[in-house]
């Protein structure tokens, strides 16, 4: 349960001679566990993931997936992993089963095993009744279900998934999340997820590497990472100007800041320990409080903490952006 | 692991479950029988010459049957690429890049089925050549040697330019640079041949060229089968060399398909 399955050392991709998509990225994944690969648009994630799943080739630097180089040893690997790529794969024009009965051949699993694999991965993702429909017919998230399975149709011990949810409604993004919890608990397999939904990576995820400009950041599970960066805020508003002064000196803080308008920031190290201490300071001392509102830090906060900057403004951003395209030009 | 049995079962089934597909490909022989028999049917222009333009054939139908089996296969396989390119448009080519499959039989699967798909049409064509007035006619009877050397010519040129346009196709991402080198090249090597005319309705430098066209190598060989039945030992020698031509450039070119595809492929 606790070996390593997949090793990558100093791995690196450069597109055209110039483009640095994946620069000397160090990881290691132990089997049977749930990895996030988290990061913006254009870091370096699906990179990292084509060339594991040996569908590009790295330019420099090494990996092993399940004991076999990816590059001696392509077959070998392609043979033990699954894949469920960020675009949909299923050919429209056939159902969803024989797409999947399609891709149980290409690994040669035995017919009788296959339609079996089949009937057990349709219903686990509710797509029985949709299963002999032309797959151009299906909807959006019926098209990531049926991705999520085609992909372990043969029983791979290490599945790729790669932005699962991406363009998907909420309601349906959770129940992908239920989906993949599922398929680990009872295929265990090795799970090597990318998202830039880092709530998803929060979820699901067992331990996750940040990774931003082709290269890891910092690795942990989340509620580690989280709580690394040592702070749950609470913030508290209070009726008057003498009582949030009082409240400055509230014992048992790791900072406190004034934030105008009777407003005060306490951070502590964590939220469910701190607030009753809190609390008795406010009824020892009879303040009056307006609002009280705790925030925990959230991957979101960690990210900002070692990147230096939000996921979301990165996806906004022109240059990652502009980076993303043209990284997406240079696969094609 | 090659994958080509699935791979080709995929393609077969996507052909026969497009009506439109389906059909036209089923009608286009008809339609290329009657249009191209009597459209180019110059001999009516001098009837006494007739025997020595076509060859001793009985008349142009009969000459013309190896031709167009020869150029429906020809136009045939050189779409035979083109879906290279929808897989890697629409998704497809990703999944089977990241199998364990051969990465030649993703190519291979568009050839075999395109040669499948050609099978039908030719049954039909000469079916549609033998039913129409002053048709087809096998005046010194077909055996079933003369059946195999017409489906192997057939065969043969089917691979030559479907790998040939495979080839092409797995280089590149746009549909309309495909469609582009298809237009410019199918006529071309359908009238610099013998498919049509023979080289004595022919100018000089064009029979001389038209001379080293595969295409004109089969259609050769299946009319010298249809119009003499049964043949001569020197006229076996020549259908030996041109199928033997055939051959030698049909496995030449797979082999340099599956070598390029093998490296090559991408996403």
């Amino acid at each position: 349960m606790n070996g390593t399955i997949i090793e990558t050392k100093n791995l690196t991709k450069i597109y055209n001679g110039k483009i640095k998509a994946v620069s000397d990225l160090n990881l290691e994944i132990k089997e049977g566990e749930i990895y996030g690969l988290a990061g913006p648009n254009g870091a370096g994630k699906t990179t990292t993931i084509n060339m594991l799943i040996t569908r590009i080739s790295p330019s420099g630097g090494t990996a092993t997936v399940g004991g076999f180089d990816i590059g001696k040893n392509s077959l070998e690997v392609r043979k033990l992993i699954g894949v469920v790529p960020q675009d949909f794969t299923a050919d429209e024009d056939l159902t969803g089963r024989e797409n999947m009965m399609m891709v149980s051949q290409f690994y040669n699993v035995p017919k009788i095993k296959a339609q079996e694999n089949c009937r057990n991965l349709l219903k686990l993702v509710e797509l029985e009744e949709a299963a002999d429909r032309l797959v151009r017919t299906y909807s959006g998230g019926m098209r990531k279900r049926l991705e999520l399975i085609i992909g372990l149709v043969h029983e791979p011990k290490i599945l790729f998934l790669d932005e699962p949810t991406l363009g998907l409604d909420v309601q349906t993004r959770i129940q992908m999340w239920n989906y993949v919890k599922e398929i680990q608990k009872r295929l265990n397999v090795t799970i090597i997820l990318t998202s830039h939904y880092l709530e998803e990576i929060d979820e699901l995820a067992a331990r996750v590497s940040i990774i931003d400009h082709g290269k890891v950041l910092i690795t942990g599970s989340p509620a580690d990472l989280k709580t690394s960066l040592k702070g749950d805020i609470i913030t508290i508003t209070l009726s008057d100007e003498k009582s949030a002064q009082l409240m400055k000196t509230v014992p048992g803080a790791l900072e406190v800041k004034d934030m105008g308008q009777n407003t005060v920031k306490i951070k502590v190290v964590n939220a469910d320990e701190s607030l009753p201490n809190i609390i008795n300071f406010i009824s020892q001392h009879e303040l009056s409080t307006v609002r009280l509102t705790v925030q925990k830090p959230t991957l979101d906060e960690v990210f900002l903490e070692y990147t230096g900057r939000s996921i979301r403004e990165e996806d906004g951003g022109s240059d990652a952006r502009k980076l993303a395209i043209n990284m997406r030009r240079a696969r094609q | 692991m090659s994958g080509l049995g699935p791979l080709t079962v995929r393609e077969l089934k996507k052909w026969v479950r497009n009506p439109t597909f389906f059909v036209t490909n089923l009608i286009q022989p008809i339609f290329w029988i009657a249009l191209f028999g009597s459209a180019f049917d110059i001999t009516k222009f001098f009837p006494q010459a007739s025997s020595y333009v076509l060859g001793g054939a009985p008349n142009y139908i009969t000459y013309i049957v190896g031709g167009v089996l020869t150029t429906m296969g020809l136009f045939t396989a050189m779409f035979a690429g083109t879906q290279i390119i929808f897989d890697r448009r629409l998704g497809p080519m990703g999944r089977f890049l990241s199998s364990p499959i051969r990465r030649s039989s993703i190519v291979f699967s568009k050839i075999l089925s395109s040669v499948i798909r050609i099978m039908p049409q030719v049954v039909i064509l000469i079916v549609a050549a033998y039913l129409i007035p002053n048709g087809l006619k096998f005046v010194h009877g077909f055996t079933v040697l003369d059946v195999l050397v017409l489906v192997t010519a057939i065969v043969l040129v089917s691979f030559i330019f479907s790998s040939i346009f495979s080839v092409i196709a797995t280089r590149m991402t746009n549909m309309n640079s495909i469609f582009g080198i298809v237009n410019l090249v199918n006529l071309p090597l359908m009238f610099v041949s013998y498919a049509m005319f023979s080289p004595a309705m022919m100018a000089d430098w064009l029979a001389n060229v038209a001379k080293y066209n595969p295409v004109s190598w089969s259609a050769e060989a299946i009319r010298m089968v249809i119009i003499n039945g049964n043949l001569t030992t020197a006229q076996w020698t020549q259908v030996g060399q041109w199928l033997g031509g055939l051959a030698i450039l049909a496995a030449g070119l797979l082999a340099l398909t599956a070598y390029l595809v093998e490296k090559e492929i991408r996403d």
